[in-house]
Protein backbone atom coordinates (compact mmCIF):
# COMPACT_ATOMS: atom_id res chain seq x y z
CA UNK A 1 0.00 0.00 0.00
CA UNK A 2 1.30 3.41 -0.83
CA UNK A 3 -0.01 4.76 2.42
CA UNK A 4 3.05 3.90 4.45
CA UNK A 5 4.52 7.34 4.36
CA UNK A 6 1.15 8.86 5.05
CA UNK A 7 0.67 6.58 8.02
CA UNK A 8 4.07 7.56 9.36
CA UNK A 9 3.12 11.19 9.16
CA UNK A 10 -0.19 10.46 10.79
CA UNK A 11 1.44 8.52 13.61
CA UNK A 12 3.90 11.29 14.16
CA UNK A 13 1.16 13.87 14.31
CA UNK A 14 -0.83 11.85 16.78
CA UNK A 15 2.16 11.14 18.99
CA UNK A 16 3.23 14.74 19.16
CA UNK A 17 1.22 17.21 21.17
CA UNK A 18 -1.06 17.94 18.23
CA UNK A 19 -3.74 15.38 18.91
CA UNK A 20 -5.11 14.28 22.25
CA UNK A 21 -8.16 12.30 21.21
CA UNK A 22 -7.99 8.57 20.48
CA UNK A 23 -8.20 8.16 16.73
CA UNK A 24 -9.40 4.57 16.89
CA UNK A 25 -12.43 5.72 18.82
CA UNK A 26 -13.08 8.53 16.35
CA UNK A 27 -12.82 5.99 13.54
CA UNK A 28 -15.38 3.81 15.26
CA UNK A 29 -17.86 6.65 15.47
CA UNK A 30 -17.28 7.54 11.84
CA UNK A 31 -17.83 3.95 10.81
CA UNK A 32 -21.15 3.84 12.59
CA UNK A 33 -22.61 5.95 9.79
CA UNK A 34 -24.38 3.56 7.44
CA UNK A 35 -23.03 4.91 4.17
CA UNK A 36 -19.40 4.78 5.17
CA UNK A 37 -17.30 1.81 4.14
CA UNK A 38 -13.67 2.69 4.68
CA UNK A 39 -11.90 5.74 5.99
CA UNK A 40 -8.86 7.42 4.58
CA UNK A 41 -6.13 7.81 7.16
CA UNK A 42 -5.67 11.49 6.44
CA UNK A 43 -9.40 12.09 6.64
CA UNK A 44 -9.37 10.43 10.05
CA UNK A 45 -6.58 12.66 11.27
CA UNK A 46 -8.35 15.72 9.96
CA UNK A 47 -11.63 14.72 11.57
CA UNK A 48 -9.93 14.11 14.91
CA UNK A 49 -8.24 17.49 14.84
CA UNK A 50 -11.46 19.17 13.72
CA UNK A 51 -13.25 17.51 16.63
CA UNK A 52 -10.76 18.92 19.11
CA UNK A 53 -11.21 22.39 17.69
CA UNK A 54 -14.95 21.90 17.82
CA UNK A 55 -14.81 21.03 21.51
CA UNK A 56 -12.82 24.16 22.26
CA UNK A 57 -15.11 26.29 20.14
CA UNK A 58 -18.25 24.93 21.77
CA UNK A 59 -16.82 25.26 25.26
CA UNK A 60 -15.65 28.81 24.74
CA UNK A 61 -18.81 29.97 22.97
CA UNK A 62 -20.99 28.54 25.72
CA UNK A 63 -18.77 29.95 28.43
CA UNK A 64 -18.87 33.43 26.96
CA UNK A 65 -22.59 33.10 26.42
CA UNK A 66 -23.12 32.38 30.09
CA UNK A 67 -20.56 34.71 31.56
CA UNK A 68 -23.04 37.57 31.48
CA UNK A 69 -24.57 36.01 34.55
CA UNK A 70 -21.32 36.65 36.34
CA UNK A 71 -20.53 33.08 37.20
CA UNK A 72 -17.31 31.33 36.47
CA UNK A 73 -18.68 27.89 35.72
CA UNK A 74 -19.70 26.41 32.43
CA UNK A 75 -23.00 24.67 33.03
CA UNK A 76 -25.32 22.50 30.99
CA UNK A 77 -27.79 25.31 30.48
CA UNK A 78 -25.06 27.47 28.91
CA UNK A 79 -24.53 24.75 26.35
CA UNK A 80 -28.24 24.31 25.70
CA UNK A 81 -28.74 28.03 25.24
CA UNK A 82 -25.78 28.31 22.90
CA UNK A 83 -27.10 25.42 20.80
CA UNK A 84 -30.46 27.13 20.44
CA UNK A 85 -29.14 30.58 19.71
CA UNK A 86 -26.11 30.00 17.53
CA UNK A 87 -26.71 28.85 14.01
CA UNK A 88 -23.51 26.83 13.86
CA UNK A 89 -24.68 24.63 16.70
CA UNK A 90 -28.23 24.12 15.49
CA UNK A 91 -27.54 20.47 14.73
CA UNK A 92 -27.06 19.91 18.45
CA UNK A 93 -30.51 21.08 19.52
CA UNK A 94 -31.92 17.57 19.56
CA UNK A 95 -29.38 16.27 22.01
CA UNK A 96 -29.12 19.44 24.07
CA UNK A 97 -32.65 20.17 25.13
CA UNK A 98 -33.23 22.98 27.55
CA UNK A 99 -34.23 21.81 30.96
CA UNK A 100 -37.07 23.26 32.92
CA UNK A 101 -38.33 22.42 36.38
CA UNK A 102 -41.39 20.23 36.57
CA UNK A 103 -43.39 22.82 38.41
CA UNK A 104 -42.62 25.46 35.77
CA UNK A 105 -43.68 23.07 33.05
CA UNK A 106 -46.95 22.28 34.79
CA UNK A 107 -47.54 25.95 35.33
CA UNK A 108 -47.02 26.71 31.66
CA UNK A 109 -49.41 23.93 30.79
CA UNK A 110 -52.05 25.48 32.96
CA UNK A 111 -51.56 28.86 31.41
CA UNK A 112 -51.50 27.59 27.86
CA UNK A 113 -53.56 24.47 27.71
CA UNK A 114 -52.27 22.48 24.77
CA UNK A 115 -53.52 19.08 23.71
CA UNK A 116 -50.74 16.70 24.52
CA UNK A 117 -49.74 14.24 21.84
CA UNK A 118 -50.15 10.60 22.62
CA UNK A 119 -46.89 9.17 23.91
CA UNK B 1 -7.88 -3.46 6.19
CA UNK B 2 -4.93 -3.26 8.48
CA UNK B 3 -6.47 -5.64 10.95
CA UNK B 4 -7.35 -3.11 13.58
CA UNK B 5 -8.85 -4.58 16.67
CA UNK B 6 -11.61 -2.06 17.04
CA UNK B 7 -14.63 -3.43 18.76
CA UNK B 8 -18.21 -2.47 19.04
CA UNK B 9 -18.63 -4.38 22.28
CA UNK B 10 -20.32 -1.95 24.59
CA UNK B 11 -18.72 -3.17 27.78
CA UNK B 12 -15.22 -2.78 26.45
CA UNK B 13 -15.82 0.70 25.21
CA UNK B 14 -17.10 1.97 28.49
CA UNK B 15 -20.18 3.31 26.79
CA UNK B 16 -22.42 5.18 29.12
CA UNK B 17 -25.38 4.50 26.89
CA UNK B 18 -27.20 7.59 28.01
CA UNK B 19 -29.59 9.04 25.56
CA UNK B 20 -31.51 12.23 25.99
CA UNK B 21 -34.77 12.44 24.15
CA UNK B 22 -35.78 15.58 22.34
CA UNK B 23 -38.03 18.24 23.80
CA UNK B 24 -37.97 19.26 27.40
CA UNK B 25 -36.07 17.31 29.99
CA UNK B 26 -37.80 17.64 33.32
CA UNK B 27 -35.80 17.85 36.49
CA UNK B 28 -36.98 17.77 40.06
CA UNK B 29 -36.34 20.95 42.03
CA UNK B 30 -33.69 19.52 44.30
CA UNK B 31 -31.18 18.05 41.98
CA UNK B 32 -28.86 20.05 39.83
CA UNK B 33 -29.31 18.03 36.74
CA UNK B 34 -26.91 15.17 37.31
CA UNK B 35 -29.69 12.71 37.96
CA UNK B 36 -31.76 13.65 34.96
CA UNK B 37 -29.36 11.98 32.59
CA UNK B 38 -30.51 8.67 33.99
CA UNK B 39 -34.17 9.45 33.64
CA UNK B 40 -35.08 7.33 30.71
CA UNK B 41 -36.49 3.91 30.12
CA UNK B 42 -34.10 1.06 30.05
CA UNK B 43 -35.97 -0.39 27.12
CA UNK B 44 -35.20 2.67 25.09
CA UNK B 45 -31.53 2.46 25.90
CA UNK B 46 -31.17 -1.08 24.68
CA UNK B 47 -33.33 -0.77 21.61
CA UNK B 48 -31.89 2.42 20.28
CA UNK B 49 -28.19 1.74 20.10
CA UNK B 50 -27.53 4.78 18.00
CA UNK B 51 -24.17 5.96 16.88
CA UNK B 52 -24.32 8.69 19.50
CA UNK B 53 -23.92 6.02 22.15
CA UNK B 54 -20.27 5.59 21.31
CA UNK B 55 -18.38 8.36 23.01
CA UNK B 56 -14.85 9.62 23.28
CA UNK B 57 -13.26 9.32 26.74
CA UNK B 58 -14.60 12.01 29.01
CA UNK B 59 -11.18 12.81 30.46
CA UNK B 60 -9.86 13.80 27.05
CA UNK B 61 -12.96 15.81 26.26
CA UNK B 62 -12.82 17.60 29.59
CA UNK B 63 -9.18 18.45 29.13
CA UNK B 64 -9.78 19.96 25.73
CA UNK B 65 -12.70 21.97 27.07
CA UNK B 66 -10.51 23.34 29.82
CA UNK B 67 -7.96 24.38 27.25
CA UNK B 68 -10.63 26.30 25.39
CA UNK B 69 -12.00 28.43 28.18
CA UNK B 70 -10.14 31.02 30.28
CA UNK B 71 -7.92 29.38 32.89
CA UNK B 72 -9.99 30.49 35.84
CA UNK B 73 -13.15 28.90 34.51
CA UNK B 74 -14.76 25.75 35.85
CA UNK B 75 -16.90 23.18 34.14
CA UNK B 76 -19.94 21.44 35.56
CA UNK B 77 -19.98 17.67 35.45
CA UNK B 78 -23.16 17.45 33.40
CA UNK B 79 -21.67 19.93 30.97
CA UNK B 80 -18.71 17.61 30.39
CA UNK B 81 -20.99 14.66 29.82
CA UNK B 82 -23.16 16.43 27.38
CA UNK B 83 -20.22 17.82 25.39
CA UNK B 84 -19.06 14.22 25.17
CA UNK B 85 -22.34 13.40 23.45
CA UNK B 86 -22.14 16.49 21.27
CA UNK B 87 -18.73 15.38 20.08
CA UNK B 88 -20.04 12.05 18.89
CA UNK B 89 -22.91 13.83 17.16
CA UNK B 90 -20.44 16.20 15.52
CA UNK B 91 -18.28 13.38 14.17
CA UNK B 92 -21.29 11.55 12.78
CA UNK B 93 -22.56 14.78 11.29
CA UNK B 94 -19.44 15.73 9.38
CA UNK B 95 -18.97 12.15 8.27
CA UNK B 96 -22.43 11.48 6.95
CA UNK B 97 -23.75 14.81 5.68
CA UNK B 98 -21.33 15.45 2.80
CA UNK B 99 -21.58 11.79 1.83
CA UNK B 100 -25.36 11.94 1.73
CA UNK B 101 -25.31 15.05 -0.43
CA UNK B 102 -22.81 13.53 -2.80
CA UNK B 103 -24.69 10.24 -3.11
CA UNK B 104 -27.94 12.06 -3.67
CA UNK B 105 -26.50 14.07 -6.52
CA UNK B 106 -24.79 11.03 -7.92
CA UNK B 107 -28.02 9.05 -7.91
CA UNK B 108 -29.96 11.85 -9.52
CA UNK B 109 -27.44 11.96 -12.29
CA UNK B 110 -27.55 8.21 -12.67
CA UNK B 111 -31.31 8.29 -13.13
CA UNK B 112 -30.66 10.40 -16.16
CA UNK B 113 -32.79 13.34 -15.19
CA UNK B 114 -31.40 15.33 -18.03
CA UNK B 115 -31.29 12.37 -20.34
CA UNK B 116 -33.67 9.68 -21.36
CA UNK B 117 -35.60 8.01 -18.62
CA UNK B 118 -34.80 4.35 -18.48
CA UNK B 119 -31.50 4.56 -20.26
CA UNK B 120 -28.75 3.56 -17.88
CA UNK B 121 -25.67 5.63 -18.00
CA UNK B 122 -22.68 3.85 -19.40
CA UNK B 123 -24.42 0.75 -20.57
CA UNK B 124 -26.39 0.52 -23.75
CA UNK B 125 -24.76 3.53 -25.29
CA UNK B 126 -22.81 1.33 -27.64
CA UNK B 127 -25.94 -0.43 -28.79
CA UNK B 128 -27.80 2.81 -29.30
CA UNK B 129 -25.19 4.17 -31.64
CA UNK B 130 -26.11 2.15 -34.68
CA UNK B 131 -25.77 3.03 -38.30
CA UNK B 132 -29.49 3.28 -38.60
CA UNK B 133 -31.63 6.30 -39.16
CA UNK B 134 -30.43 9.01 -36.89
CA UNK B 135 -33.55 10.94 -36.25
CA UNK B 136 -33.97 12.03 -32.69
CA UNK B 137 -30.95 13.55 -31.16
CA UNK B 138 -31.25 14.16 -27.50
CA UNK B 139 -28.47 15.94 -25.71
CA UNK B 140 -27.71 14.41 -22.37
CA UNK B 141 -25.38 15.72 -19.73
CA UNK B 142 -24.15 12.71 -17.92
CA UNK B 143 -21.86 12.51 -14.96
CA UNK B 144 -19.61 9.51 -15.27
CA UNK B 145 -18.22 7.46 -12.46
CA UNK B 146 -15.07 9.50 -12.06
CA UNK B 147 -17.11 12.61 -11.53
CA UNK B 148 -16.45 14.22 -14.86
CA UNK B 149 -19.40 15.69 -16.62
CA UNK B 150 -19.47 14.77 -20.23
CA UNK B 151 -21.91 15.83 -22.83
CA UNK B 152 -23.07 12.83 -24.69
CA UNK B 153 -25.38 12.73 -27.60
CA UNK B 154 -27.78 9.88 -27.27
CA UNK B 155 -29.40 8.74 -30.42
CA UNK B 156 -32.59 6.90 -30.83
CA UNK B 157 -33.60 5.09 -33.87
CA UNK B 158 -36.94 5.74 -35.36
CA UNK B 159 -38.83 3.73 -37.82
CA UNK B 160 -38.98 5.78 -40.96
CA UNK B 161 -40.48 4.81 -44.13
CA UNK B 162 -38.84 6.41 -47.09
CA UNK B 163 -40.77 5.89 -50.27
CA UNK B 164 -38.88 4.09 -52.92
CA UNK B 165 -36.12 2.92 -50.69
CA UNK B 166 -35.98 -0.56 -49.53
CA UNK B 167 -35.62 -0.79 -45.85
CA UNK B 168 -32.22 -1.80 -44.77
CA UNK B 169 -32.16 -4.74 -42.54
CA UNK B 170 -29.38 -5.31 -40.15
CA UNK B 171 -28.86 -8.80 -39.03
Amino acid sequence: MSGNKVEDNVDHASNSKGISLPMTRVKLIMKSSPEVSSINQEALLLTTKATELFVQYLALSSFLNGSGKDKNTLSYSDLANTAEETETFQFLTDILPRKILVRDYLKSLEENPVEEADN
Amino acid sequence: MEGDSSTTDASQLGITGEYMSGGYVLQSPDDDGEESLNDHEDGGMKENFREQDIYLPIANVARIMKNGIPPTGKIAKDAKECVQECVSEFISFITSEPLKLYLQKFREAMKGEKGIPGVSVGEGLGEELTEDNFTNQLPAGIITADGQQQNVMVYTTSYQQIPGVQQIQFS
